[in-house]
């Protein structure tokens, strides 16, 4: 930590300047929740930082219009925790914020802190995973925009360039018949890095039974970085909800799992809880959908 | 007289009828809590002054191995280092050691841990000394390492130290174990294992040293200071009356600051003060802390318990491996108190026990609150509650019938007498939890979601019992202004003792506790008392404070007496005013009294010095009284499990203490309800994991200790008080067996509850979910004839 | 490293501090501003011990970047000694034995003095939240929650 600089803009446009010419020697820190604990352990040794947090008026925000939900990437844990956007069929985010950390983290930790450091204890990845989310990354050249789920390639990997931000990431609110719901097991109640995370997304048919899509994302499915369980959701789309598919979902997701084991649990645990979860999260969704109509 | 005076005078008439015991059971806030919800800089890295230089410790990077060659330029030329210390700077003996001398301060050859010290890194600043310690390169031989205790009990294991690998052994031999297997109708051979704990005190350990007339005054975060002083003259070849030791306000200790990491942090810091005539601190952080100080010893226990079909016990053969890592430091005590309490809180006519304290290659293990009594009691009290179940018997009732009374005798053939509580305490929770009702309720369930009660009973030793002779000594001056000075080298760190001990000296003196005032314990200043360990300070202490109140009563009326025209007898202070009692409005106030006894030249300055009895024992059987007095407890735990995930909350928690007599009740439920949550973290989630020698989770955010939504929704806590022998108003000790329960009493409840029996700590979700196949070493019940 | 001048509101006044950009915000408040109250029991954010309000949230001062609160407020319990809700916390803390080895006492009380602005009679599942990210090794938290719980009843802010 002996040789270290730290450029703090207050233009938006600076920063991106700044990362432009720096050609990838720039970590970029909003809360430091996740880099100064990494510096410390010597895990990382970064030589510049650039502080984008004093950019709340641009980066700070929940909006909701048109269906669209979009949160800027400085949003924090307690600003997810307090929106009353994420009520009702959107309380997912609501679920995992409150159990995400402690209160003083919560205060600073950001969104799009989260979704960058990639790793399975972000809770919020699997959950934005399963609403579709892209992200809007920003440079000095413009703007683009990728899905979530292309974003994170390994861990602590992702598809950003060196001289981009995160500067959104929004979602389509689920649309009618649809509910959202999130599980975690860990080894005590709070302060944990999850064994086991798993959010779903479930939208059925006019029927309110027959799937129209059901979005499952865990903190690990088959590497070290939250994913899709591809396999079950493509087994779930089109079938009818009951005690069969749900059972033969879990075996889906049971074959589809190729959890590691570590100091915190083995494979084989983490993949019975992940099936547990499974089914309480599809019978939880649908009552929910089965009660607003 | 006006109504206002004559009832203050009839209360006072009332109070002295209380006697010694004016202020004994008094909820009264501690003399130390003020500074603490002020935030007052009273700890030891608020203490440190300009100019101090920084010493970081580095540490060995392979589990056992011989040091070829350590690179020490590339540190010693980084920017603001001043030097790198090594065994070679040691002037004195190379040695940091409790018991043992099986330990040296800086490794100099061979290294048998990865918490091996090497040495010191001295700089201007505490980060450069961090980066410069970082750039330290060592070469070694690496060496064959052991890392399970059993492993180092094999004749052909390599040999750890020269002496061999079983720091100390221990035997029980109470009657006769095969004539009891014989009568037995049903034996069980089951085997326990606990895992490694870490005390984790907020506060890490740490020392300030400060050069000071020709020697050294070091300031730090400590159980010992007088051990701690003996242990820096050692290395720095100074005599002790030049090491002056002051234990600073500390912030939690359970053990290892009782252990040898402060006596290496501040001989580190002394050692670094001499040569570069600056004060220096060394302190650790977390990281460092948890991989270099002592940890709860792993034991494989094993049992073969026999017992009649109706349900009288008959014999208990155990084998008791303690896993001392690389270094016996008290492990030599704990595996003496783990043998003394192998069978519980049970009478069991015939035992036999053979117990090894084992080096392997693991960082090291020591005193951690509880000291082997968590580790015995949880093997034995899962045993009786598997007998319980074979015997098709209830747990509770098994219990009832085993358990000692008065009459009975312990594993050491020691004679309860009328002051075991144990029978009370049962009670106590066995209501409180509503156990029978609910037993027989959960006997009976359906759906996922099941619920189980688990009991645990407890004998605990206390004091020093078998490990030494234990005596404590505290000074009191009554000063000029009326204050009241207490002193001692016994030291407090969170539990509540020190102010407990003050409050009998303000009770016997009968002077409030607001006038009291603790100083910091101090080598230059008060004599040496032991280390502050075992509960230790409410008897030792306790009864030390007493005798000095006394002592100093016996100089005041006498001299109150004089002043009032009163007869000696007839004289009482209560709440700072000396009286005739039976015509109190013939007084003399505190300060005027005080005030004469200065101008007389009465010397208002006197140290209680208290010795507990001799606890003899055989140690050829381990027979006898080793310890003088017990705490007894009972705890039931109700536990609700989600059977499909193994995920299970603690939902209610009745616990009963023996505690002789609560000096101060809310202190001791302070206690209760600490001591409890600190045991459910053990039972839980608490595992320091070693692989291949290296701590896995040396950080607070992969080693889980109990935070506030992990503590059960019902606590019911119960003061009962037979008073015993030693301590003062029959008190006994109650800081660390609180710890001691839940292990048991959660694994029993999870067993009612699932029929899973987890037979190695700390019980966890996934064990309970995959079954108990941990056993590795158990067999099945055999039934005889 | 470049040091850099970070103006700060610390307990009402202002400051203007030289720091480097290693600097922690913990590491300002104990060593150039004096303040020990605040205490560093892990340095990785797990502990919660080094918990202070700055702009008015409780964060952990030791996983904050001194350079990066140019133009914030922070308040230690120094910042809090004459203040009504803080006293009556004190005064609970005290006769309720809720701070046994005082590691945590001053976290504990930032983190009740906060929860008290903004809840007049929290529950006990809303205290244990508030405190949820402090450790305390000691009491077993059901001393200190019934101090919070008291203190918010005679009179919160």
């Amino acid at each position: 930590m002996s040789s270290l600089e730290l450029f703090a803009p207050t233009d938006l446009g600076d920063a991106m300047k700044f990362l432009e010419n720096a050609e990838g020697n720039v970590t970029v820190v909003a809360s430091g929740t996740d880099l100064i604990p990494r510096m410390r352990k010597r895990q990382i040794s970064p030589s510049v930082l650039l502080d984008i947090s004093s950019f709340q008026q641009d980066l700070r925000y929940i909006r909701q219009s048109d269906g669209v939900v979009r949160l800027g990437a400085l949003t924090t844990l307690a600003d997810v925790l307090e929106s009353p956007i994420f009520s009702g069929k959107l309380s997912m985010l609501h679920e995992a914020a409150a159990l995400f950390g402690a209160p003083q983290v919560r205060n600073v930790a950001t969104v799009g802190g989260n979704i960058c450091s990639a790793t399975s204890s972000e809770d919020l990845i699997p959950v934005f995973m399963t609403l579709g989310a892209n992200l809007k990354l920003i440079s000095s050249e413009g703007e683009r925009v990728i899905p979530l789920s292309e974003f994170i390639v390994g861990k602590r990997a992702t598809a950003m360039k060196p001289s981009e931000i995160l500067a959104e990431v929004n979602f389509g609110s689920p649309g009618e018949h649809s509910w959202t719901g999130f599980e975690k097991m860990g080894r005590r109640n709070m302060l944990i890095i999850s064994l086991v995370n798993e959010a779903l997304c479930l939208s059925v048919e006019d029927d309110l039974n027959t799937v129209r899509s059901a979005k499952i994302a865990l903190n690990r499915v088959s590497g070290r970085v939250p994913a899709h369980a591809e396999k079950t959701e493509e087994f779930l789309s089109g079938r009818k909800l009951s005690e069969q598919t749900i059972a033969q979902a879990q075996k889906a997701l049971a074959s589809e799992l190729a959890l590691t084991s570590d100091f915190r649990g083995s494979g084989t645990y983490r993949t019975q809880v992940a099936q547990v979860y499974l089914k309480r999260l599809l019978l939880r969704c649908h009552e929910k959908i089965r009660g607003l109509a | 007289m006006s109504e206002q005076v004559s009832q203050l005078l009839e209360s006072l008439r009332e109070k002295a009828e209380r006697g010694n015991l004016l202020y004994i059971g008094e909820n009264i806030a501690r003399v130390d809590s003020l500074e603490k919800v002020l935030g007052k800089p009273v700890y030891t890295a608020d203490l440190i002054p300009r100019g101090t230089i920084y010493a970081k410790l580095f540490h060995s990077s392979v589990p056992h191995g011989i040091i070829k060659r350590m690179e020490l330029g590339t540190a010693k030329a980084h920017p603001g280092v001043l030097g790198v210390l090594t065994w070679r700077d040691i002037p004195g003996l190379n040695e940091s050691s409790a018991v043992l001398p099986d330990r040296q301060l800086f490794s100099d050859s061979i290294v048998r841990s990865t918490a091996d010290i090497l040495g010191a890194v001295v700089a201007e600043t505490l980060p450069s000394a961090t980066d410069a310690a970082a750039r330290i390169k060592i070469d070694y031989e690496s060496l064959p390492a052991i890392f399970d205790p059993l492993e180092s009990l094999k004749p052909d294991a390599i040999r750890i130290h020269e002496k061999g690998n079983v720091a100390r052994q221990m035997k029980i031999r109470k009657g006769d174990v095969q004539a009891g297997f014989t009568k037995s109708d049903l034996i069980l051979e089951k085997t326990y294992r606990t895992q490694f704990q870490d005390a984790t005190p907020l506060e890490p350990e740490m020392g300030l040293a400060i050069p000071e007339d020709g020697g050294i005054k070091v300031i730090g975060s400590m159980q010992s200071p007088h051990h701690t002083q003996a242990a820096v003259a050692k290395v720095l070849k100074l005599p002790p009356e030049k090491v002056r030791v002051i234990q600073a306000v500390t912030g939690g200790a359970f053990g290892p600051k009782s252990d040898e990491t402060p006596f290496d942090v501040c001989s580190a810091a002394a050692l670094a003060a001499m040569k570069y005539r600056r004060p220096v601190f060394c302190g650790l952080d977390r990281e460092d802390s948890m991989v270099m100080h002592t940890k709860r010893h792993p034991f494989v226990i094993s049992h073969k318990t026999g017992v009649t079909s109706d349900g009288m016990l008959q014999a208990d053969e155990s084998k008791i491996v303690g896993d001392t890592g690389a270094y016996a430091s008290l492990g030599v005590f704990v595996i003496v108190r783990a043998t003394f309490h192998t069978t519980g809180a049970y009478e069991i006519p015939n035992v036999k026990a053979d117990s090894y304290l084992v080096y392997t290659n693991n960082t090291y293990t020591g005193s951690l609150r509880g000291f082997g009594g968590p580790q015995a009691l949880f093997a034995i009290e899962s045993q009786i509650e598997e007998l319980a179940r074979k015997l098709g018997m209830d747990p509770l009732e098994f219990r009832l019938k085993n358990m000692l009374v008065p009459g009975k005798k312990n594993a050491t053939g020691a004679l309860m007498d009328a002051s075991c509580g144990l029978p009370q305490c049962v009670e106590k929770v066995v209501a409180s939890s509503d156990y029978r009702k609910k037993a027989a309720q959960y006997s009976n369930q359906t759906g996922s979601v099941r619920r189980g009660l688990g009991i645990a009973l407890l004998m605990h030793g206390n004091s020093l019992g078998p490990e030494g002779n234990d005596y404590g000594a505290v000074h009191i001056e009554i000063e000029s202004d009326g204050a009241i000075s207490v002193g001692s080298g016994l030291t407090e760190y969170g539990t509540g003792a020190v102010s407990g001990m003050i409050q009998v000296a303000s009770s016997v003196l009968g002077v409030p506790l607001d006038r009291f005032k603790l100083e910091r314990p101090d080598t230059s200043k008060h004599r040496e008392s032991g280390p502050t360990v075992a509960s230790r300070v409410v008897v030792i202490g306790g009864n030390a404070a007493f005798k000095a109140a006394e002592q100093l009563k016996r100089k005041l009326v006498p001299l109150a007496g004089e002043m009032l025209k009163v007869k000696e007898e007839d004289v009482v202070i209560v709440d700072g005013i000396a009286f005739d009692r039976y015509n109190p409005s013939v007084l003399v106030n505190w300060d005027t009294l005080v005030a004469e006894a200065y101008r007389r030249g009465v010397k208002l300055k006197e140290e209680g010095f208290f010795m507990a009895p001799a606890a003899p024992w055989d140690t050829e059987v381990g027979q006898g009284t080793p310890y003088v007095q017990y705490t007894w407890g009972a705890l039931a735990t109700e536990v609700e499990v989600d059977t499909e995930t193994g995920y299970y909350k603690v939902v209610g928690v009745h616990a009963a203490y023996d505690v002789g007599k609560a000096v101060n009740p809310g202190g001791v439920l302070g206690q209760i309800y600490g001591g409890t949550v600190q045991g459910l973290g053990y039972a839980m989630m608490e595992e320091l994991l070693h692989k291949d020698g290296f701590v896995v989770n040396p950080n607070l955010g992969d080693y889980y200790i109990p935070t506030s939504m992990d503590i059960p929704a019902e606590f019911k806590a119960f003061i009962v008080e037979v008073p015993g022998p030693l301590g003062p108003f029959g008190a006994k000790i109650i800081a660390e067996p609180p710890i001691v329960l839940p292990g048991p009493a959660v694994r029993n409840a999870v067993l009612n509850a699932t029929g899973v029996s987890v037979d190695d700590l700390p019980v966890t979700p996934e064990k309970i979910l995959m079954g108990a196949r941990q056993s590795r070493s158990s067999l099945p019940a055999r039934a005889q004839r | 490293m470049t040091k850099r001048i970070t103006t700060m509101n610390i307990n009402g006044a202002e400051h203007s501090i030289q720091v480097s950009p290693s600097d922690r915000l913990i590491d300002v408040l104990r060593d150039q501003l004096g303040l020990k109250s605040v205490k560093e029991g892990c340095g990785t954010g797990d502990c919660g011990i080094c918990a202070v309000l700055v702009d008015g949230k409780l964060v952990n001062s030791c996983l904050m970047l001194a350079a990066q609160c140019d133009g914030r407020r922070a308040v230690t319990l120094e910042g809090l000694l004459n203040d009504s809700a803080m006293k009556r916390l004190q005064a609970n803390f005290v006769t309720n034995n809720a701070a046994q080895c005082g590691f945590c006492t001053p976290a504990m009380l930032m983190a009740s003095w906060d929860l008290a602005r903004h809840s007049h009679e929290p529950s006990n599942d809303e205290i244990k939240v508030a405190i949820s990210g402090i450790l305390c090794r000691c009491t077993g938290y059901y001393q200190i929650i019934d101090s919070i719980r008291e203190s918010c009843k005679e009179g919160g802010h």
